[in-house]
C-alpha cells in the first residue's frame, strides 16, 4: 500500500471509530460492514447504512440473500475515498435530520464518481 | 498532480468498462436469469444481493433495459407455467394447500426479484411506462396459474364448496380460506369480484332459496324468523372471518331478499303463528326479531305495520260494537286502556318504541274510538267511577297515571264537546252528594283538561268548584247570623250559579213545615247580601238526614233525598196514605215520586215503607204504611241515593240535541272569524277552514256549516258575491 492509501485507511477507521458505539463485536443487529473495491472495510451503524436504499433492500429482503445474514456489503465497483465520503454522508444526513443543520462539504474532483454511486445506492 | 488538484480538477478516466463486448448483454442477463432460477427454487441463500443488483443496474445503463425486462417476463412466466402444472396435479384435498403454498412462495420471490431489479424499476419502467415489476408479478401469476382454465374452475367450485360445507355445519380451514381469498384480492379488486365474488354470491342466493322454502314449508313463523336470524350472524361471522369487508353487504342483502322478501306477505299472515298471533298473545322475543329483520328490506316495516293497523282497527271496531261490552261502561274503558297499555308495551319492547308504529296504533285508536257514538259519554262515566270510589286506597302517583292514560283516550275523541257536557253533569253530581273520593284528583283532572283544550273549556267546571267553596262560606255567615237556629233541624245550601251548572228544570215540591221556614229565613239572609238575584230552590237534588223511630223501638237515622224525606215526613201525621194523598200533598210529579216511592217500599233491606199489594211495580192505586218491623244491623241507613248512571234512550236523544244547540253557535262564531280577517272566500275553503278551528273540540258537519252560513247571509254578516255564487264576501 502507498502512503497515501495507508494514511486514508487510517482515517477512515479514525472516521469509523469516532461516529461508532461498538466495534468490538459486528453483530447484525447494530453494525453493517462496508467494503470498498480495494477492500478497505468500513463499519457503519446499521441505521446509517438504510440511508441508502439500495442497501436497504440488501438487509431486509427476504429471501436469504448473503447480505442479510453476514451484514457484510462488497462494492467492487465503488473506491475507497468515494465509499468513505458516502459513509460520512450517510451520518450526516442522520445528524441533519434530527435537527442539526451543518454543512455537507464535497470536494469538487469527487463530484462525478460520488454522484454515479449515488445513483447506484440510491441515495 | 498534487499542483493540478489544487489549481484545477481532472475529471479522472472513467473507472467503469465501456462496454464494447456484444455479448456483455446476454452474459450479464445469463446471471440474473439464474438467479432468479435460483430465487424460485428457494435456492437463494449463497447469492449476493449487491452483484445481482449491480447487474441489472449495469445492464440498464448501458439500455439493455429492454432485454433485461422481457427476460424477466419470460423467465417468469416459464416458472408459473410450471407451478400451475404442479398444483394442478394436486389431489382432491390438498389442492387448495398446494395453491395457497406456491402462492406465498411466488409473492416471496417476487419481492427479492423486485429488490433485486429495483433500478430498473425506477428508470426505465418509469420512462416507458410500462408495468412495474410487483404488479407485473402479481399479474403473470394471474394469468397463468389462476386464469389457467383447469386450475380456475376447479378453484371457483372448491371454494363454494366449501363455504357450502361450512353452511351445512361442518367445520372448515378458515385460515386456508382466508389467505386464498386474500391472494383474490391481492390481484385487485376486479379479480376478487369477477372471479369469486360474484360467483359465490349467485351460489349463496341459489342456497338461500331453496333453503328458505324448504323452511317456509315447515317451520312457523317465530322459528323461522331464528332460523333467518342465525343464517344472517352466519353471514356476517363468515365475512369477517374469511372475505373482504365490502361483501357483507353484499352477502346480508342477497339473504335478506330471499329469506325475508321474497317471503314476507306470507309470513306476516301466516295462519296461527303470524304478526296478529304475536300480537294478541304478547310474543315480545318474536316480535322484536321480526321487527329487526323487517326493517332490513325495503317496505318490510310497511308490511308489519299496515297488517298491526288492520288488526288494530278490525279489534277495536269489534270491542266498540259488541252490546255486551256496552253495558258497563266502567268495563269498556278498562278494556280499552288496557289494550293501549298492551300494545304500547309491544311497542315499547319489541318496537323499540319506533315512532311510525306509535303514530299507527294512535291513528287506529282514534278510528275505532269514534265509531262508537257513545263513547265521550262512556268516558265520562269512567272517570265519575274512579273518583267516586275507584281512587280509594291509591297513591297520589298512580293517581295521575291513571288520569294520564284517561286524557290519553280523551284526545283520541273526535266529539270532545259531547264529553264536556256528560263530564259537567257527572260532576254536577259527584259535588252535591259529597262522593268525590279525592278533590286534590278532581282539580288535577281539570289542570290536565285545561292544558289540553284551553281555558275555555273548564271555566265552567272551574266555576262548580268555586261555587262549592263560596256556599261553604255562606253557610257559616247565614248561622253565624241567626244563632237561634241551631236548635231545630240543620240547613246546609249550596248556592249554584246557573250558567255553570248542568240546568235542570226546577221541580215542583211542598216542602215540609219545619223545612220551609227554614228556606224562607235562608232566602231573606241572602238576598239582603247579594240584591238582585234570583233563588230557585233545585229540590230533586238535595239529600236529608232524618232520624227515625221504628215499631218496636229501633232508632235508626235514615239518608234520604229531599223528595223521599217530603214523603216519610207525612207519615208524621198518619199511619196509612194511598199514593194519591202523597201526590196530591207533595206535588211531585208523577214518574219521580214513582221512583221514589219505589226505593222506600221495594228495596230488600231498605223498605222503610210497606206497600199495599206488595208488587214491584207503583201502581196508582197503591197505599203505603210505616214498616214496624224494619230492622237493619247499622245505625245510619242509606236510602237509594241517585247515582250516576247510563242514560235512557230519551235522555241520550235529549242530551245529543242540547248539544248540536250548542254548536250552531260555535260554528257561526268560527265562520264569522274568518271571515273577518279574509274578507273574502270561497264554499270549499270556508268549510275547511272552519273544519279545522273547530277540530279540537268537534267534527264539524259541512251540512251544518252551510246552514249556518245561509243564516248569517239572512241577518247580514255575510253576502253572496253577485257574479259568482261560490264566493262570500264579509260584511262589516
Amino acid at each position: 500500500m502507498t502512503k497515501g492509501a495507508e494514511k486514508k485507511q487510517r482515517k477512515a477507521k479514525a472516521v469509523a471509530e469516532k461516529k461508532e458505539t461498538t466495534t468490538t463485536t459486528t453483530t447484525m443487529r447494530e453494525t453493517v460492514k462496508l467494503i470498498s473495491m480495494e477492500g478497505f472495510e468500513f463499519v457503519i451503524d446499521r441505521e446509517a447504512a438504510m440511508v441508502s436504499h439500495t442497501i436497504r433492500s440488501m438487509l431486509t429482503s427476504p429471501g436469504g440473500f448473503s447480505e442479510s445474514k453476514d451484514g457484510v456489503v462488497t462494492f467492487p465497483d465503488i473506491s475507497t475515498p468515494i465509499l468513505e465520503k458516502i459513509c460520512q454522508y450517510f451520518y450526516w444526513s442522520l445528524q441533519y435530520s434530527r435537527g442539526k443543520e451543518t454543512e455537507f462539504h464535497i470536494e469538487p474532483e469527487l463530484t462525478l464518481e460520488l454522484m454515479m454511486a449515488a445513483n447506484y445506492l440510491h441515495t | 498532480m498534487s499542483n493540478q488538484k489544487k489549481r484545477n480538477f481532472q475529471i479522472e478516466a472513467f473507472k467503469h468498462r465501456v462496454v464494447v463486448d456484444p455479448k456483455y448483454a446476454d452474459k450479464t442477463w445469463q446471471i440474473l436469469e439464474r438467479a432468479i432460477h435460483q430465487i424460485y427454487n428457494q435456492d437463494a441463500s449463497g447469492l449476493s444481493f449487491e452483484e445481482l443488483y449491480r447487474n441489472a443496474y449495469n445492464m440498464v445503463l448501458h439500455k439493455f433495459g429492454e432485454k433485461l425486462y422481457s427476460g424477466f417476463i419470460a423467465t417468469m412466466t416459464a416458472h408459473l407455467k410450471e407451478k400451475s402444472k404442479l398444483i394442478e396435479a394436486a389431489q382432491g384435498g390438498s389442492f387448495l394447500e398446494e395453491l395457497n403454498k406456491k402462492w406465498n412462495e411466488h409473492n416471496k420471490a417476487l419481492e427479492m426479484i423486485r429488490d433485486i431489479l429495483m433500478y430498473m424499476d425506477r428508470t426505465y419502467i418509469e420512462s416507458t411506462k410500462k408495468t412495474h415489476v410487483h404488479p407485473m408479478g402479481l399479474n403473470l401469476w394471474r394469468d397463468n396459474v389462476v386464469h389457467f382454465p383447469k386450475i380456475h374452475t376447479r378453484l371457483l367450485n372448491t371454494l363454494l364448496d366449501l363455504v357450502q360445507k361450512e353452511r351445512t355445519g361442518e367445520v372448515i380451514d378458515r385460515g386456508l380460506m382466508r389467505n386464498v381469498i386474500k391472494m383474490f384480492m391481492d390481484l385487485g379488486e376486479s379479480v376478487y369480484q369477477e372471479d369469486f365474488e360474484k360467483p359465490f354470491l349467485e351460489a349463496s342466493s341459489e342456497f338461500y332459496k331453496v333453503e328458505s322454502q324448504e323452511f317456509i314449508e315447515s317451520c312457523d313463523c317465530g322459528d323461522y324468523l331464528k332460523k333467518a336470524e342465525k343464517r344472517l350472524t352466519e353471514e356476517i361471522d363468515r365475512v369477517a372471518h374469511y372475505l373482504d369487508p365490502k361483501s357483507e353487504e353484499k352477502i346480508t342483502s342477497v339473504v335478506e331478499k330471499e329469506m325475508i322478501a321474497n317471503h314476507m306477505q306470507r309470513l306476516v299472515h301466516m295462519e296461527n303463528s303470524g304478526l296478529v298471533n304475536m300480537l294478541l298473545n304478547d310474543k315480545y322475543e318474536d316480535l322484536g326479531r321480526m321487527y329487526n329483520l323487517f326493517r332490513r328490506v325495503t317496505n318490510g316495516l310497511l308490511t308489519v305495520r299496515d297488517v298491526m293497523t288492520s288488526h288494530l282497527r278490525e279489534m277495536g271496531k269489534q270491542l266498540v260494537t259488541d252490546p255486551e261490552k256496552s253495558k258497563d261502561p266502567v268495563e269498556y274503558v278498562q278494556r280499552l286502556l288496557d289494550e293501549r297499555d298492551k300494545y304500547d308495551k309491544v311497542i315499547n319492547t319489541a318496537f323499540g318504541n319506533d315512532k311510525t308504529f306509535q303514530n299507527a296504533l294512535n291513528s287506529s285508536f282514534e278510528y275505532f274510538i269514534n265509531l262508537n257514538a257513545r263513547s265521550p259519554e262512556f268516558i265520562s262515566l269512567f272517570v265519575d267511577d274512579k273518583l267516586r270510589k275507584g281512587l280509594k286506597g291509591i297513591t297520589d302517583v298512580d293517581v295521575e297515571v291513571i288520569l294520564d292514560k284517561v286524557m290519553m283516550l280523551f284526545r283520541y275523541l273526535q266529539e270532545k264537546d259531547v264529553f264536556e257536557k256528560y263530564y259537567k253533569q257527572h260532576l254536577a253530581k259527584r259535588l252535591l252528594s259529597g262522593k268525590t273520593v279525592s278533590d286534590d284528583a278532581e282539580r288535577s283532572l281539570i289542570v290536565k283538561l285545561k292544558t289540553e283544550c284551553g281555558y275555555q273549556f273548564t271555566s265552567k267546571l272551574e266555576g262548580m268548584f268555586t261555587d262549592m267553596k263560596t256556599s261553604e262560606d255562606t253557610m257559616r255567615g247565614f248561622y253565624g247570623s241567626h244563632p237561634e237556629l241551631s236548635e231545630g233541624p240543620t240547613l246546609i245550601v249550596q248556592v249554584l250559579t246557573t250558567g255553570s251548572w248542568p240546568t235542570q228544570p226546577a221541580v215542583p215540591c211542598n216542602l215540609p213545615a219545619e223545612v220551609s221556614v227554614l228556606c224562607e229565613k235562608f232566602r231573606s239572609y241572602y238576598l239582603g247580601t247579594h240584591t238582585g238575584r234570583r233563588l230557585s230552590w233545585q229540590t230533586n237534588m238535595g239529600t236529608a238526614d232524618i232520624k227515625a223511630v221504628f215499631g218496636k223501638g229501633q232508632k235508626h237515622e235514615l239518608n234520604v233525598s229531599t223528595f223521599q224525606m217530603c214523603v216519610l215526613m207525612l207519615f208524621n201525621n198518619s199511619d196509612r196514605l194511598s199514593y194519591k194523598e202523597i201526590e196530591q200533598a207533595t206535588e211531585i210529579p208523577a214518574p219521580d215520586l214513582k221512583r221514589c216511592l219505589q226505593s222506600l217500599a221495594c228495596v230488600k233491606g231498605k223498605n222503610v215503607i210497606k206497600k199495599e199489594p206488595m208488587s214491584k211495580d207503583i201502581g196508582e192505586e197503591d197505599s203505603f204504611f210505616v214498616n214496624d218491623k224494619f230492622t237493619s244491623k247499622f245505625y245510619k241507613v242509606k236510602i237509594g241515593t241517585v247515582v250516576a248512571q247510563k242514560e235512557t234512550e230519551p235522555e241520550k236523544q235529549e242530551t245529543r240535541q242540547r248539544v248540536e244547540e250548542d254548536r250552531k253557535p260555535q260554528i257561526e262564531a268560527a265562520i264569522v272569524r274568518i271571515m273577518k280577517s279574509r274578507k273574502i272566500l270561497d264554499h270549499n275553503n270556508i268549510i275547511a277552514e272552519v273544519t279545522k278551528q273547530l277540530q279540537p273540540r268537534f267534527l264539524a258537519n259541512p251540512t251544518e256549516i252551510k246552514k249556518r252560513i245561509e243564516s248569517l247571509i239572512e241577518r247580514d254578516f255575510l253576502e253572496r258575491d253577485s257574479t259568482d255564487r261560490k264566493l262570500y264576501r264579509y260584511l262589516a
